[in-house]
């Protein structure tokens, strides 16, 4: 069987390995490659080993900040809007009224674009700020806090949506058996509902942590930075360097494979959670 | 489900077979002028200009019907000139037209710039020095003169010295900066009265939008440290500065922070088009900008500002001897054509250049719809644009005794140095930066991002 | 006694989500509130009610739809959007399937390559990606279905993948037995089972690419513009500018997403669940 698939290969893998090839493959080795050298154009690069990584960190400290900003960001991210995502999961279970309009009015700001997010949440940040007299430059705070709540605003929905999959899939009979043993609603809580969908809740916080960290459009719309780059995280930094100065290009490069082993970092703790988990069970 | 998701598919699709329909016109348009283009070729212009953006529209819509080439403008946002220019002019459908800020910029772009001494427009500008040359070539035509300074509603200020108490009796009164702070700061305590929000528009810090302050105000002073040091403009000279006459910039600043519409604290998401509407709608008396600013001005809708009303003043900062000083008028737009763009779309585009400035549809463009005060002598004394400013700069320039600066920011290194002034203009303003870290950072980054030029 | 405590509880529960829910649509009634304002009423009294002063009616939508050219940035969306989710669906389906089932060292490799793409952040390929792109000639709204293909087939490919291993044999080998050609096999048996799987692939490619805003504006967005670079003209420092614009444009954009999420919703949700317990 094996065998009599193979010549149609071409036709299988081809249209979609050649966009990935194009897409993909070259612009991603040769990203490395541009990483060494010093470039405008692609046409005439120069070889300048570890150079460009070492200005990343140096040249001056927006890179560094940037990283402190994405690390805050984050945290507070992960930790806010599962919270709140999970917390939401099992007020839209208990079978009350109306749980489904809830439902869809909650997960509808997922699907708006991170620049629409940007601006709509400006007006509103700007509008609130306005009665202290200042606007969302006067700190980077304010941008900071912004951002927050915008990417809650975003998630919370979409986190929501995961964790309900993963509290309808509970068996019944196990709570109800608790409630005969006696056990308090926190109790019930803490010692069967959470253990039970700890899968949903690995996915979610990688979820939201890869997404967090990788913020570019909403960052870029509300804030772009200001005041002075300090609310700037690393893919708006990386997108600064390269199409800022003329003849940074080779260290926004440097910055930009630095920022991905991070990701890939990321990717490989959730791929070993995971594993990890798998097997126990 | 099923039933209401098959209607829906439907839909999409036919739209997107009209949208394709409509895409596919217009790349179909672009594709089949590109393979055409081998014979006729065809006009891509990166404009240096947001204000106008609109306009060449416009413009690229007249010349094609006119000669049936294809012109193409694109416009890059304000502050992002250089950049878009470094990102388009690697593409393979590079512009044939572009355009520098002087002798720095023609130092980025040297291999692209094309000799212009043979084209037309050249043999017509007034004054020939003015064009970027080097050694032999002419490498940069400059087609619009402009001018900056404070631009004030006249019938507020008629209403204030009307007022009994007031600093001054007319205009002509105010030609330092104690004057002019005099009155500005009387005009504040009396702003109710004048039924005005604020004397001065809002000093929009924005980034990308803080350019009034970080280039064309910070213009004045370092003109003056440069003149009044004799220091060659041309040489290494300006690899440094001392901003010697920070201070002043400070007082002309302070005034305009202290006396605005808006509060200091909530610049950093102001711009500029809010100033000029602000200015329009008669809610302040002054704001300072060029006379480029009147394409705002006259679209603001319910804008009281009478045509005869607007006027310029010059930018007062306490210099010793200022009362002569004018505008600030020069220019910074140099029409280039691409050295690497094929014989044929040279042509094309000197062409288009010479049309703009010589034919009658074209002039009647640049006159009505660009405002441009164009320096060439296909354009008689009477052909200024009508519009006040315009008429307006043409008055400075010609005044007797009246010294006007030049425009040396095109000396400013890069709009890195820039965007770092104004985010720490706007810190200031909020009162997150003192004024002496303010004058290190531009002094510091100066020295820094001159040494990027590359030469 | 206790079934009315439980109503009451029950009745607090609503009142609650109710706010909730009236704060997670405050945003976009706000924008919609500023939209029929003049433009310079809405930074300075964002939160005011339009008055006879400052209400304006359409003109704002009016505005915003010349200014950016609405219409054509919704057609060439759409036609991004549908054509890209069409390649992708279609064929990261087939690519799946023959590297789940012809088991070489070869077709192994190429599956962990397209797994591998998934974690590569689009900052470390933006430029040369959009330098290839110009250099072939791809950047027009055409060319940038292979790229959103190339790009989105990491993720695509996988999820196939994931579903296709639970998928047994025997069917296909039925099919083979009965004379199909592998090409028929996968059109006539194969690709109906994977129903489920590409509706989730195009949903959250559909999420992706309608919303994209960075690869578009640098491959294509000089000459053409989506809806997110529409809007980030308004805002980027040109001289048409305009708050009023904005906000009718912020609306303008928001219709077609309210209106595909209402009428697919069940999908929709569907598919980000399945998405998200595979991914």
């Amino acid at each position: 069987m094996q065998k009599s698939y193979r010549k149609y290969a071409v036709f299988f893998i081809l249209p979609t390995f050649i966009a990935f090839i194009i897409a993909f493959l070259v612009p991603f080795l040769f990203g490395i490659y541009l990483s060494f050298t010093k470039f405008t154009t692609v046409t005439n690069t120069q070889w300048v080993g570890w150079d460009n990584y070492v200005r990343a960190f140096t040249a001056n400290r927006d890179f560094t900040h940037a990283l402190g900003v994405t690390a805050a960001f984050t945290v507070v991210s992960v930790i806010s809007v599962n919270l709140l995502a999970f917390g939401l999961a099992l007020l839209l279970t208990r079978g009350i009224r109306g749980t489904n309009l809830f439902r869809t009015v909650f997960f509808m700001p997922n699907l708006i674009g991170g620049i629409v997010l940007g601006y709509i949440w400006q007006l509103m940040i700007n509008g609130l700020l306005l009665r202290a007299g200042v606007d969302i430059t006067y700190d980077p705070k304010y941008g900071f806090w912004g951002l927050v709540v915008l990417m809650n605003w975003q998630m919370i929905g979409y986190m929501m949506i995961i964790y309900i999959a993963g509290l309808q899939n509970l068996p019944g009979d196990v709570l109800e058996a608790a409630e005969i043993d006696g056990a308090s609603p926190w109790q019930k809580l803490r010692h069967v509902t959470i253990p039970m969908v700890m899968p949903s809740i690995t996915i979610c916080t990688f979820l939201t942590l890869t997404n967090s960290f990788k913020l570019f459009d909403q960052n870029f719309a509300l804030t772009a930075g200001a005041p002075m780059k300090k609310t700037a995280m690393l893919a708006l930094d990386i997108y600064n360097t390269f199409y800022g100065r003329v003849g940074d290009e080779g260290v926004g490069q440097a910055k930009a494979v630095v920022f991905f082993l991070m990701v890939a970092a990321i990717a490989f703790v959730q791929l070993w959670t995971t594993r990890s988990r798998e097997v126990e069970q | 489900m099923k039933k209401r998701i098959v209607p829906l598919l439907a839909f999409c699709l036919a739209l997107t077979l009209a949208g394709c329909g409509g895409s596919g016109g217009s790349s179909g348009a672009s594709a089949g002028s590109a393979v055409a283009g081998k014979k006729e070729g065809s006009i891509y212009y990166l404009n240096f200009k947001p204000e106008v953006a609109d306009v060449y529209q416009k413009v690229a819509a007249a010349y094609t019907e006119a000669t049936g080439v294809e012109l193409r403008v694109v416009t890059a946002a304000s502050g992002t000139y250089e950049q878009t220019l470094k990102s388009e002019m690697a593409k393979s459908d590079a512009p044939t037209l572009f355009q520098i800020n002087g002798p720095l910029g023609y130092l980025n772009w040297q291999d692209y710039c094309a000799d212009l001494s043979d084209t037309q427009l050249y043999q017509h500008l007034n004054d020939p020095s003015l064009a970027v040359t080097s050694k032999d070539g002419v490498y940069g035509i400059p087609y619009v003169v402009e001018g900056y300074g404070i631009l004030y509603n006249e019938a507020i200020l008629r209403k204030y010295f009307a007022m009994t108490g007031a600093k001054a009796a007319s205009v002509d009164e105010i030609n330092n900066f104690e004057k002019l702070q005099e009155v500005v700061e009387d005009m504040t305590a009396k702003k109710e009265q004048l039924g005005i929000d604020g004397v001065f528009a809002s000093t929009s810090l924005k980034p990308g939008e803080d350019w009034r302050w970080q280039t064309h105000l910070a213009n004045i002073p370092l003109s003056y440290e440069w003149s009044r040091s004799n220091v060659d403009l041309t040489g290494d000279a300006t690899r440094e500065i001392a901003f010697f006459y920070s201070e002043n910039y400070k007082k002309i600043f302070d005034l305009y922070l202290n006396n605005s519409t808006v509060d200091r604290k909530l610049l950093g998401t102001r711009q500029v088009m809010d100033s000029m509407a602000e200015f329009a709608l008669g809610r302040c008396a002054m704001v300072q900008n060029g006379n480029w600013a009147w394409n705002d001005i006259k679209g603001v809708d319910g804008n009281t500002v009478g045509e005869e009303d607007v006027k310029f003043l010059p930018v007062y900062t306490g210099m010793d001897g200022e009362e002569n000083q004018g505008l600030c008028i020069g220019t910074e737009n140099f029409f280039c054509i691409n050295a690497k763009a094929s014989e044929n779309d040279q042509k094309l585009a000197a062409d288009f250049i010479y049309w703009l400035f010589s034919s009658d549809t074209g002039k009647k463009l640049v006159k009505e719809d660009l405002g441009f005060i164009a320096p060439f002598d296909t354009f008689s004394a009477d052909e200024y644009p009508e519009d006040p400013l315009a008429r307006e700069v043409a008055d400075w320039m010609n005044k007797e005794g009246i010294q006007n600066i030049p425009w040396n920011f095109t000396l400013f290194p890069g709009q890195t140095f820039k965007d770092h002034f104004g985010g720490a203009l706007l810190q200031y303003a909020q009162g997150n930066m003192e004024w002496a870290d303010v004058v290190t950072q531009v002094v510091d980054d100066w020295k820094t991002e001159s040494a990027n030029r590359t030469v | 006694m206790k079934q009315k405590k439980k109503s009451w509880r029950s009745t607090l529960l609503v009142v609650f989500l109710t706010i909730l829910a009236v704060f997670f649509l405050a945003p976009v009634f706000l924008v919609l509130m500023n939209s029929f304002k003049g433009q310079f009423y809405i930074s300075d009294a964002p939160f005011a009610l339009p008055d006879a002063n400052t209400f304006v009616g359409l003109k704002n939508y009016w505005n915003g739809i010349q200014k950016v050219g609405f219409f054509s940035a919704f057609g060439y969306s759409l036609f991004i959007t549908v054509c890209s989710v069409a390649a992708i669906v279609l064929f990261c389906a087939m690519t799946a399937w023959y590297l789940v089932r012809v088991k070489t060292r070869m077709a192994n490799g190429l599956y962990y390559l397209f797994v591998f793409s998934m974690v590569v952040p689009f900052q470390m390929v933006m430029f040369t990606m959009s330098k290839i792109a110009n250099l072939l000639r791809l950047d027009h709204p055409v060319g940038i279905i292979l790229l959103y293909l190339g790009f989105g087939s990491g993720l695509s490919v996988f999820l196939y993948s994931g579903f296709i291993k639970g998928i047994p044999l025997d069917v296909e080998e039925a099919a083979t037995i009965d004379g199909c050609r592998p090409l028929q096999t996968f059109f006539l048996v194969v690709f109906p089972i994977l129903k489920p799987t590409a509706i989730t692939v195009a949903i959250l490619n559909a999420m992706w690419i309608w919303n994209d805003y960075l690869l578009p504006y640098l491959v294509i967005g000089n000459r053409y513009r989506t809806i997110p670079i529409a809007v980030q003209y308004l805002q980027g420092g040109y001289g048409s500018r305009d708050m009023g614009a904005l906000m009718a444009t912020l609306i303008l954009a928001i219709i077609p997403i309210v209106v595909f999420y209402l009428a697919c919703q069940k999908y929709i949700i569907k598919g980000v669940m399945a998405g998200a317990v595979k991914g």
